[in-house]
């Protein structure tokens, strides 16, 4: 459905982009993940087709575009990340226009209108103007206004920013649901643990313009994600400890050591080497390898500055 | 270009148009109201150059019309502006199949907001004010058409060369009040002083002014040059939005 091939982008002096390979089947949400300023708005943007790649290509349902050219609209949906919807009209017309623009007319118009209203929960609202909804109801319109034309590929740049965790859960199932029914999505978001909750096969770490780490999440763990460790939390400065090596100091107050066999037998054996430190000890975490873990290590240039190698 | 997305367009515009109608009708109704202070003064000025039997409505009508007009050119950009503000900009361009579906559907609306303002007041105003049109309606149309299409196409340009639709409001709003005074559309043109004399004929509603007056007084003047010189003025005002519009520089809506 989609495939990117060597995209470079540059601002000036900056590479936004240098080389970046996605591809996207049908059905398959590939989950975007990168640090601020990593390049994936940019990218978000050029598969839209509202920026232009310095070079590379974007083959979209078969239908390759590069600097030259443009992407066809009906192939793609896209909800920027900030909310972008009408205010001053209803609901049903913020939705009408957008099945207008895709050429949907009278019934078939109406029948769309209805049905993902229904599907993301504007049922009760499609007279209500735009200004006059809540900021979890203006989400879901927003990202609705995307799907009335059942592009085949999706953009989700942000799509939960502001939510709360009930509206949170109801877009990401409507999302898994997307996905099911065949859209492919390429879903970009700063949520790990959203990512992990989509049960998304795919994850693309994006890093300085580049993409650093892709593949599914177990892979991603297993090759990033580093062994078990134990981290010990003090209520002052942490004291001084013989510490096996590979120790990393990740604050003032906290040490994180790497569980060279079981982590309870690790933090088993810390603890016995804290003697009259242990009275300042005030938590003990048994730290599984995770999608969480295996970010940090990808992007390490930024979790360096924080962390430092005892 | 697809007549499809140009239509949606146009028709989203007049629905946010229907949610406050009150700009719109205030540049119709206040013309209209600006009428009888002004055509005294018209009157005057008319019968000192010979016009037999002028009621000064031959002047203040078109006279408020080019004025009034001039204030739809910052309508044009309020379109665009209207969009990068509330960030739809964006999904517009990725909704649609090219950047000129976009241009002509936001040029729609305006378009038949010059339609609706020429109709009051050549009509109303023409009826309450006493006009009478010794010329030809036709022509009155046809002048009103061009003049139309000038005030669109330089609201696209006023688009492309500012950022701000606080810039594109001043740019246009001043232009206007320049333009009308120059044109003698709010003080008879007898009246300005010589120099203006000199400078009116290079500006579009100078042109606008002429080819009513033919229309509306008959006699040897014919309205072609003023309607070529006011496509021409349109020409220049595409050209400048051809070349400096550009669909994904970002402007600021409301600022």
């Amino acid at each position: 459905m989609l495939t990117t091939r060597d995209l470079h982008k540059r601002y000036g002096s900056i590479h936004a982009l240098s080389g970046v390979d996605l591809d996207v089947r049908p059905g398959e949400i590939v989950a975007l993940l990168g640090p601020n300023g990593a390049g994936k708005t940019t990218l978000v943007s050029i598969i839209a087709g509202l920026l232009t790649p310095d070079s590379g290509t974007v083959e979209i349902n078969g239908i390759t575009t590069g600097p030259q050219l443009r992407t066809l609209p009906r192939q793609v949906g896209l909800a920027p990340q900030e909310i972008a919807i009408y205010p001053t009209v209803s609901v049903r017309d913020n939705l009408r226009f957008f099945g207008e623009l895709a050429g949907l007319r009278r019934s078939r118009l109406r029948q769309r209108i209805a049905a993902v209203a229904l599907t993301f929960s504007l049922t009760e609202l499609l007279d209500r103007k735009g200004q006059h909804l809540s900021g979890g109801e203006a989400r879901r319109l927003h990202t609705a206004m995307i799907v009335l034309h059942s592009p085949p590929l999706l953009l989700l740049d942000e799509p939960t920013a502001g939510l709360d965790v009930e509206a949170r859960n109801e877009l990401l199932m409507v999302i898994k649901t997307l996905a099911e029914d065949g859209c492919a999505i390429v879903y970009s978001t700063h949520y790990l643990y959203e990512v992990e909750q989509l049960e998304v096969p795919t994850v693309a770490i994006l890093v300085e313009g580049r993409i650093a780490a892709y593949g599914p999440i177990p892979r991603l763990v297993a090759t990033h994600g580093g062994a078990a460790s134990v981290e010990l939390r003090f209520s002052r400065a942490c004291p001084q400890l013989d510490l096996p090596e590979g120790a990393l100091q990740i604050s003032g107050d906290a040490i994180r050591v790497p569980a060279t066999h079981s982590p309870a037998a690790t933090a088993a054996s810390l603890l016995q080497t804290l003697d009259g430190a242990g009275s300042a000890l005030r938590e003990v975490r048994l730290i599984e390898p995770s999608l969480e873990s295996a970010f940090l290590a990808v992007t390490a240039d930024r979790s360096d500055a924080t962390a430092t190698l005892l | 270009m697809t007549v499809g997305p140009i239509t949606a367009i146009a028709r989203q515009d007049l629905r946010i148009l229907r949610t406050d109608f009150v700009p719109v009708t205030l540049l119709i109704i206040l013309p209209l109201l600006l009428m009888p202070f002004l055509r005294p003064a018209f009157k005057l000025a008319l019968t000192l150059e010979g016009v037999q039997g002028a009621t000064g409505a031959e002047q203040v009508v078109p006279g408020m019309a080019v004025t009034f007009g001039f204030f739809l050119v910052s309508n044009v950009s309020l379109g665009f502006y209207r969009e990068h503000g509330w960030n739809t900009w964006d999904r517009l361009r990725v909704s649609t199949g090219s950047a000129a579906d976009i241009v002509v559907g936001k040029m729609v609306v305006p378009l038949l907001q010059a339609v609706a303002q020429f109709v009051v007041l050549f009509v109303l105003g023409g009826a309450w004010m006493g006009l009478h049109v010794r010329g030809s309606w036709l022509a009155l149309c046809a002048v009103g058409a061009a003049f139309g299409f000038y005030l669109v196409t330089t609201g696209l340009a006023v688009t492309a060369l500012c950022r701000t639709s606080m810039q594109a409001t001043a740019v246009a709003n001043i232009g206007a009040l320049l333009l009308a005074g120059l044109a003698g559309a709010l003080v008879p043109y007898k009246l300005l002083p010589a120099w203006a004399h000199y400078i009116s004929p290079a500006v579009p509603s100078y042109w606008a002014m002429e080819g009513y007056r033919h229309a509306i007084l008959g006699g040897s003047g014919n309205v072609t040059t003023p309607i070529v010189v006011l496509l021409g003025f349109s020409g220049v005002s595409a050209f400048i939005a051809a070349i400096r519009l550009r669909l994904g520089d970002s402007k600021a809506g409301f600022a």
